[in-house]
């Protein structure tokens, strides 16, 4: 986590800001707190606030309530231009008649620098981003991802406290936006520089954040870093938003104890919720055991029969869904081996796992 | 769709207007041509003559100063109201678009007399100019250099407002986030996203202007001076009071050449720019 957790102070912090269009309220009361050199990724599906928090930022609106503290200064009401914030768009937003160059010295030549000093900034961004030499080109001569790198270099050519990226890969093909999210972590890591980041692809913000803030219906959802989202989600939307998860619906009958469909008693973790209340356990896949019917799951092991119901081979993981009597469809991703190694279609199976794997939602 | 069948298609479609187009433009087009070199002494004295004359020579002067102001005049006048209708919503928008194409669509033979009634002696702006001041004010804002501007520019502003609102319409918004992000103050993001990025509109609505204006023959005939006539009041004082056909023809050539040296590198540019 190179240390960059640690709060050394507030980069951006948001308090009490909402904002309505009409009597449409898209983004409802928020707090937000962004540290100095944390890459913090805004997640969620669209309409659920994301991008309006990041306009609000950035100033392209304003909000209906609350106030944005910009390193302890407020700039709720400053005009874009003066609040130092690097935006880097979805589209690029490049100025198709000037050469890359002029594109990233775009920025310095509004704060009239001096031309040696932008010549010098300039490769030095262009470098930075691997476009060295190719700074007489104009943007349609460029690739996606090398307009893109365009973007990232005028917006880190002047140090700006605080990137923004609009879903900056968003129009790239696959292959190319993960080689970009390893550029953009190195770069983060390179200059330090606190970066909020738009996406709605889940991979992209685990693989990238310091700590996401998932979105819902113009409300954070949670917020926390990708480990706590994927292994402690906090509500149902949370656990199915983020990587797959098995919910099984049962009522809680004791501190630690949940009845499954009304029949089979699991252990799960202990939950402050009444005896009796509706439930949802959620398991991951990948922490399913699946065993013939007359082996024995680990010990400690919640165990489910069932019978299974499909297999699908997905290259380096196998989905097998095994449906229980009671009806309740549960998949198990198991490591690959070939054919032989996995059950048959049809047959009996038992699927265990560890209570400490499971986390008990509201249901 | 494949471009060459594109083209092929296009032209099917083209072809019905271009050859009734050709059928009535070109008989004609080639008789003032013959006319023009069936000059008293020779092929081309009807054209050393004309050239010779200090009265083509002043017209032709006349006429290339008056496009070129007008169309300057009518190229800022339009940029303006274009940048204005660029800024309203698009319902808007289409209600002052058809303030604007009404008075374009009138005939232009209307517009002329109703600026005499407003800027004549005793016109709409003298008379108020009077009752407002107390004094009898007897502006000459008409049949002279002022009237002929004000009849060019307003039969010009139209045609640039069409195109140099097509080209800012056609700027993409995240342009002007983007530069209000990193720091442009209004005045410089107009300069440097603005301006360059209407270019195009700006010059094929120039273009279109001054050789509109080259080939103005009513508004300088009812609106301008004995000082301000241009070149096809010249062709109509030859053809009707002089009756001198081949100098008619040889200056209707040679105003003709003159609109295709502006003509034909616009096309060409704009056949790149496609």
């Amino acid at each position: 986590m190179h240390g960059r957790n640690a709060s050394n102070g507030e980069a951006i912090a948001l308090r009490g800001i909402s904002k309505a269009f009409g009597s449409v309220t898209v983004l409802k009361d928020t707090e937000l707190t962004v540290n100095k050199s944390e890459f913090l990724t805004l997640l969620g599906p669209s309409g659920s606030g994301k991008t309006t928090l990041l306009n609000l930022i950035s100033g392209a609106i304003a909000p209906s309530s609350g106030e944005i503290l910009l390193a302890g200064r407020d700039i709720t009401r400053m005009p874009p231009r003066e609040r130092g914030i690097g935006m880097v768009f979805q589209n690029y937003a490049l100025m198709p008649h000037m050469t890359v160059f002029e594109n990233v010295a775009y920025p310095l030549r509004a704060r009239r620098e001096p031309s040696e000093a932008i010549r010098r900034k300039v490769l030095d961004a262009l470098d930075r981003v691997g476009l060295n030499g190719f700074d007489d080109r104009k943007p349609r001569q460029l690739s996606g991802g090398q307009q893109q790198r365009v973007g990232i270099a005028r917006c880190i050519v002047y140090s700006p406290a605080i990137i923004m990226m609009d879903e900056p890969l968003g129009a790239l093909d696959k292959n190319l936006r993960e080689q970009m999210q390893t550029e953009i972590k190195r770069l983060h890591h390179e200059l330090g520089t606190t970066i909020i980041y738009v996406t709605h692809d889940q991979e992209e913000a685990l693989n990238m954040s310091d700590r996401i803030c998932l979105m819902k219906n113009g409300e954070i959802a949670q917020l926390g870093t990708p480990d706590e989202l994927y292994f402690r989600p906090n509500s149902r939307f949370v656990a199915e938003f983020i990587g797959e998860s098995n919910l099984l619906p049962g009522k809680s009958i004791a501190a630690n104890s949940v009845a499954i469909d009304e029949a089979e008693a699991v252990i799960a973790p202990s939950s402050e919720r009444g005896l009796g209340s509706d439930v949802l356990v959620m398991v991951r896949p990948e922490k399913m055991h699946i065993c013939a019917p007359d082996a024995d799951p680990p010990a400690g092991h919640n165990v489910l029969r069932g019978v299974v119901e499909a297999i699908s081979f997905i290259g380096g993981m196998t989905r097998i869904t095994v449906k229980t009597a009671h009806g309740v469809s549960v998949t198990a991703k198991i490591i690959s081996g070939p054919a032989c190694t996995r059950p048959e279609l049809g047959s009996a199976a038992k699927l265990s796992w560890s209570p400490t794997e499971s986390v008990v939602l509201n249901g | 769709m494949n471009r060459s069948i594109d083209l092929k298609v296009q032209s099917l479609f083209m072809s019905p207007a271009a050859l009734v187009a050709a059928g009535i433009i070109l008989p004609p087009l080639c008789y003032v041509l013959i006319t023009s070199f069936q000059g008293d002494t020779g092929p081309l004295s009807a054209y050393k003559l004309i050239v010779e004359s200090s009265l083509f020579r002043q017209t032709l002067a006349t006429t290339l100063g008056v496009a070129s102001i007008s169309s300057v005049l009518s190229l800022i006048l339009g940029y303006i109201v274009a940048l204005h209708l660029a800024r309203q919503h698009p319902n808007r928008r289409t209600v002052l678009m058809v303030l604007i194409l009404l008075p374009f669509w009138t005939s232009i033979l209307v517009k002329c007399f109703a600026f005499t009634i407003i800027l004549g002696r005793h016109g709409i702006i003298n008379n108020l100019l009077s009752w407002a001041s107390g004094f009898d004010v007897q502006l000459p804002l008409v049949l002279n250099r002022v009237g002929l501007f004000v009849g060019m520019t307003n039969f010009l502003v139209p045609l640039v407002v069409l195109p140099v609102l097509a080209s800012l319409l056609a700027i993409d918004s995240t342009l002007y986030r983007a530069a209000s992000v990193m720091g442009a103050k209004p005045a410089r993001m107009f300069w440097t996203v603005t301006v360059p990025l209407s270019v195009p509109g700006v010059v094929a609505g120039l273009l279109s202007v001054f050789v509109m204006s080259l080939g103005a023959f009513v508004i300088p005939a009812l609106l301008g001076g004995p000082q301000d006539q241009m070149l096809s009041n010249l062709v109509d004082f030859y053809n009707r009071q002089v009756l001198d056909w081949p100098k008619a023809s040889a200056i209707s050539v040679i105003l003709l050449a003159l609109a295709s040296i502006f003509i034909v590198p616009m096309a060409l540019w704009r056949r790149r720019k496609i």
